[in-house]
């Protein structure tokens, strides 16, 4: 039948998150017929922009842009399509004592700074920072890279590997060194070996933790430093900013790019059930009945929604589905968003000021960041949670109303699962209080100066943005679920157990935040397989 | 003339524990006539046997051969030298608070059966997960036998053992090839709960990647040690190897095979200091103002010990220096051992059931519990309901005390090198802390006690030697280990300076006693004084 014929695809995308769309746009800029199939009334699945309270605009989950991929940038031309991206300047961290410490982009003041708590760890600073670029200049190629499969004796594969293996030789001993250890230690053990200030290594280490299930001593936090330190806008290092409009303007900008490309997206388009035929993927069924058809399915949700949700086991070979189950989630922050009649007033540098417009982080010892992990360990939310704060509304006004605030705060550690007796519907208000109960600590007028707040926790993210156990990179970035392991061993490479079915989020390689990598890199690999139109 | 009066050696080893004593005796089968020079009355280092009461005598720290690499029992005759190696049937008991013990065995199908009790569904995977290990064990222990390859400028050699090592791990399949790149950076918490339910078989299987370490069971990379252990002893919750006499008796037997093959062994010998001319060890001078000029020096003695305070740090760059200050060396464990009227009473064992306490006693009931004994130790307190082992040596070799009464041997597990406040003034907290802990299983245990020994980890430090009061001379982890033993690039054996080599446990592969540092380091130190 003619009708049938017009409604088919080449290929559907499960999920308008941020990698959904990338996906997309560069299989219909290659000619394909793509459409995308949003759950939700709102696109960018965690990166969007939600008017939770009205005047006061919200990036109710991903708050902070830095590892967009700039090849992605550049090929969907996305400043055409709306994308700015204004700088963050500086991460400010109040502490206890009354002092301070409030790092900014500018070198000769943030070198003051440190050195006003530790000379050497001024000096060290820089060099620290040296390190890293060439840290990251290693690893970046492997984030553009498909991960080999160490089990295979494809000539093509191994010189994948060999060429890793070039790579690491040929950097200095000094280099080498490094590497390794930002591999395999925990980011404090890093950062004791730079610095002494114990307010320094506590805030800098709290990039090791973000997301994941560990703590700052955990052994592979450093490697999640170093994930978060390749963040580049305009190709300069370890910068940060937000998109003008909120982080939903990325992903309204990638779909405006697919749009233009050709790109059809549903939103309110609940899947039900991926069509599975002798082993082939078909189509998928909408929660509503209709059913849709295309050559091939691209999913960007997580694994557990895919595989488990969508698919029914028998079409999944066992040792597949085992990997499957075991792939670890455990979701480990939640956010609180408040509306603001006025800015919070730091007891220790008191009035409004640029220290506001950076990060502000809640991170005040290497301690601090240490037992609120241990609180986690033992199924409670932090008693006292690491948390990091930031009121785009002084830099974008047009979030709020005037002479109104946003404050979006990211809080870590909210365990997915509580101890038993206790459960998130229970404890969110409860969670919401020690939230600003800490930051009243520092602020105290913080109290007075709510006009709303909107409570996120890690079930919230599980339920209105499918993100199992509430885990804000689709899966623990550990280092036993990352490259050729991430999110299957012998299934990194995009592709599944069943044909025509692809995985393009962030728990393919090489993994979370707002990167686009996944999304390009399967595209890349689907059309390898399927060709270009 | 000065000249005679001092010695001139081909070989001197500083330290005589076990792994100074395997390479000083493989170096004498090629011919060399080594000198070890022990700084304590006698040889043994961690592995030795005290009489802690007049007629009972305890294994003082090591209470565990651990496991031995059986090729060097064999080359070194150690049994015709007076070794005798206990293997009891039970190689350990987990008890819990409530009065429930989990006893598992050499037997894995023995072992089985005492899981179906707790749980059909653990036994079953027990055997499975028993399996693997075993198959993956084989493969890593060719891996520890080897040197580490030269990262910058990789020999034929070294690129053949890495093909090797490649090729033996993808004959593993494709299953268990991942299952090792997997495991390796894993939480041992995370590992045993993709096997188990039972907790008391989950904790008692994770200890072994926690032991000695400052890691807890939801660090990540604590399986890493769990593999490590399992190259030499792939039983799941490992063996028990006991030898007879105490654990002195092993290294009495390498001291004596090592003697036999030409090696001569100076105790009461401290060295001070490294001599270093022109970047190349020349000898080495004793506390006694004696010199001792050698053509290598070894040291047994672990990385920091040797490098920085042995040695003048001036001849080493100060970039090693920094490295080698950073390598990670925190002691996190302390030892009792107990002289006792009789044999305790444990409530979940019946009637005091022996057979049971025969291998090692573990107390640890839950991963939870284990990970709350680590927590107090990041912020330097010691564990107020710690993890311990614990062996009862005499039930299997009643020569170690009077008849009917016993010796307990105890590791206690975290007691922070770095504590808030000194150990002197803990010790007698910490000899309680244990004796109550243990008093919550056996009840009558306090009163059976004749008399404590209590070494803290500033002990370990003082008396033994181990810098930081680390029993492996240095943390097992991710980024010390192999190729990074002790440092990136200087993990074969060889120091920056020249003709001075390191044999002890903070040299690939570490862990234990099992030899390996020690045969390793002959091999290569015997390819460099061939040259």
């Amino acid at each position: 039948m003619a009708g049938s014929n017009t409604s088919k695809y080449d290929v559907i995308v499960i999920g308008g998150g941020h990698n959904g769309l990338v996906n997309a746009a560069y299989l219909a800029r290659a000619g394909k017929k793509v459409l995308v199939l949003e759950r939700r009334h709102v696109l960018g699945g965690a990166a969007c922009t939600e008017e939770v309270f009205p005047g006061f605009k919200f990036s109710v989950c991903s708050y902070v842009v830095s590892l967009l991929r700039p090849e992605i940038i550049r090929d969907l031309d996305l400043p055409r399509h709306g994308l700015e991206i204004l700088p963050l300047d500086g991460t400010f961290t109040p502490m206890p004592s009354g002092d301070y410490l409030w790092r900014v982009n500018d070198h000769g003041k943030t070198h003051r700074e440190i050195a006003r708590h530790s000379r050497v760890d001024a000096e060290a600073y820089d060099e620290f920072g040296k390190a890293m670029q060439a840290m990251c200049r290693f690893v970046k190629p492997i984030l553009s890279m498909v991960p080999p499969d160490p089990n295979t004796l494809n000539p093509r594969e191994l010189m994948k590997l060999l060429f890793i293996g070039r790579r690491f030789q040929g950097m200095s001993s000094y280099d080498k060194y490094n590497q390794v250890q930002l591999m395999t230690m925990s980011a404090i053990d890093f950062l004791d070996q730079w610095f002494e200030t114990d307010v320094l290594k506590a805030t800098m280490s709290a990039s090791g933790i973000i997301g994941t299930f560990l703590g700052v001593r955990s052994p592979g936090t450093a490697y999640v430093l170093l994930h978060h330190y390749m963040g580049e806008i305009d190709g300069a290092f370890r910068a940060w900013g937000f998109a003008r409009g909120g982080t939903g303007a990325i992903s309204n900008a990638i779909g405006d790019a697919a749009r233009e490309a050709g790109v059809e997206i549903r939103t309110q388009s609940a899947i039900a059930k991926i069509i599975v035929e002798d082993g082939k993927a078909k189509g998928v069924v909408l929660a509503n009945g209709d059913e849709i058809y295309a050559d091939t399915i691209s999913s960007s949700v997580d694994p557990r929604l895919t595989f488990n949700k969508f698919i029914e086991a028998d079409h999944l070979p066992a040792d597949f589905l085992e990997d499957i189950n075991r792939f670890k989630y455990r979701g480990s922050s939640g956010k609180v968003n408040m509306a603001l009649d006025a800015l919070p007033n730091f007891k220790c540098m008191p009035g409004p000021g640029a220290h506001l417009r950076g990060a502000i982080s809640i991170s005040p010892s290497v301690e601090y960041m240490e037992r609120a992990y241990d609180d986690a360990k033992y199924g409670n939310f932090s008693r006292r949670p690491y948390i990091d704060m930031v009121i785009p509304s002084l830099t974008d006004p047009s979030v709020a109303p005037p002479g109104k605030h946003v404050l979006s705060c990211f809080v870590q550690y909210a365990p997915y699962k509580l101890r038993a007796g206790l459960n998130w519907d229970d404890q969110k208000e409860a969670f919401g209080d020690t939230v600003i109960n800490t930051i009243a600590e520092y602020a105290p007028n913080i109290k007075d100066i709510i006009l709303h707040r909107q409570v996120v926790t890690p079930l919230d993210l599980e339920r209105e943005w499918g993100l199992s156990e509430g885990n804000i990179f689709q899966g623990e970035l550990s280092l036993e679920q990352l490259f050729f392991l991430r999110p299957a061993p012998g299934y990194a490479r995009f592709r599944t157990p069943i044909r025509n079915l692809y995985m393009c989020g962030s728990a393919t390689h090489p993994g979370g935040g707002i990167m686009g990598a996944p999304g390009r890199l399967a595209a890349l690999e689907i059309l390898k397989d399927k060709g270009a139109a | 003339m000065p000249e005679t009066k001092s010695d001139r050696r081909d070989i001197v080893i500083i330290g005589g524990g076990h792994n100074g004593l395997v390479a000083a005796f493989y170096l004498a089968k090629a011919g060399f006539k080594p000198l070890v020079l022990e700084r304590r009355a006698q040889v043994g280092g961690a592995a030795i046997t005290d009489e802690i009461h007049p007629g009972f005598r305890c294994s003082t720290l090591a209470h565990t051969a651990g496991p031995i690499r059986p090729d060097i029992v064999q080359d070194m005759q150690l049994e015709k030298h007076g070794l005798r190696l206990i293997t009891p049937e039970t190689c350990v008991t987990a008890l819990s608070p409530e009065g429930r013990a989990l006893s598992l065995y050499q037997d894995t199908n023995k072992s089985a059966q005492a899981i179906s009790a707790f749980s059909q569904k653990d036994a079953v995977k027990y055997s499975e997960f028993q399996q693997s290990l075993t198959k993956i064990s084989k493969v890593l222990a060719e891996a520890l036998a080897t040197t580490p390859p030269d990262i910058d400028h990789p020999s034929g050699a070294d690129l053949w053992s890495m093909l090797k090592t490649g090729r033996a791990l993808r004959n593993l399949g494709k299953r268990d090839m991942y299952r090792v790149l997997r495991w390796g950076p894993m939480a041992v918490a995370d590992l045993v709960a993709e096997y188990f339910e039972t907790e008391l078989l989950r904790s008692v299987i994770a200890a072994r990647g926690i032991f000695g370490t400052f890691l807890g069971p939801w660090s990540a990379g604590s399986s890493l040690q769990l593999l490590i252990r399992a190259a030499g002893d792939s039983h799941l919750a490992g063996s028990a190897f006991f030898a007879a006499g105490g654990l002195g008796t092993l290294t009495q037997a390498m001291a004596s095979a090592a003697k036999s093959a030409g090696v001569e062994i100076r105790t009461a010998a401290e060295v001070i200091e490294i001599r270093v001319k022109d970047g190349a060890a020349t000898g080495v001078l004793l506390s006694s103002g004696e010199e001792i000029s050698a053509n290598a020096v070894i040291s047994n003695a672990d990385p920091k010990r040797t490098l920085l305070k042995l040695t003048d740090p001036t001849h080493l760059s100060p970039d090693f220096v920094q490295k080698l200050q950073h390598y990670r060396g925190n002691g996190t464990v302390a030892k009792v051992n107990l002289a006792l009227c009789g044999l305790p009473n444990f409530t979940a064992l019946k009637n005091g059931d022996g057979a049971a306490l025969k291998g090692r006693i573990h107390i640890g009931p839950e991963i939870d519990y284990l990970e709350r004994a680590f927590d107090e130790s990041k912020y330097g307190n010691f564990s107020r309901q710690p993890y311990l082992e614990a062996t009862i040596p005499s039930l299997a070799d009643p020569t170690l005390a009077p008849d009917g009464k016993h010796v307990m041997s105890i590791y206690m597990q975290y007691a922070p090198y770095q504590l808030k406040g000194d150990w002197e003034s803990q010790r007698k907290a910490l000899g309680q802390t244990v004796v109550q802990t243990l008093a919550q299983y056996a009840p009558n245990l306090p009163e059976l006690i004749l008399t404590h020994q209590i070494i803290t980890p500033q002990d370990l430090e003082d008396v033994y030697g181990l810098t930081g009061g680390q029993i492996f001379h240095g943390d097992l982890a991710l980024d010390q280990f192999f190729t990074m033993r002790p440092l990136l690039d200087w993990a074969r054996y060889r120091t920056p300076i020249e003709n001075l080599y390191l044999c002890g446990s903070g040299t690939h592969p570490g862990a234990g006693l099992t030899g390996g540092s020690g045969a390793n380091a002959a091999r290569e130190i015997l390819k460099q004084l061939k040259k």
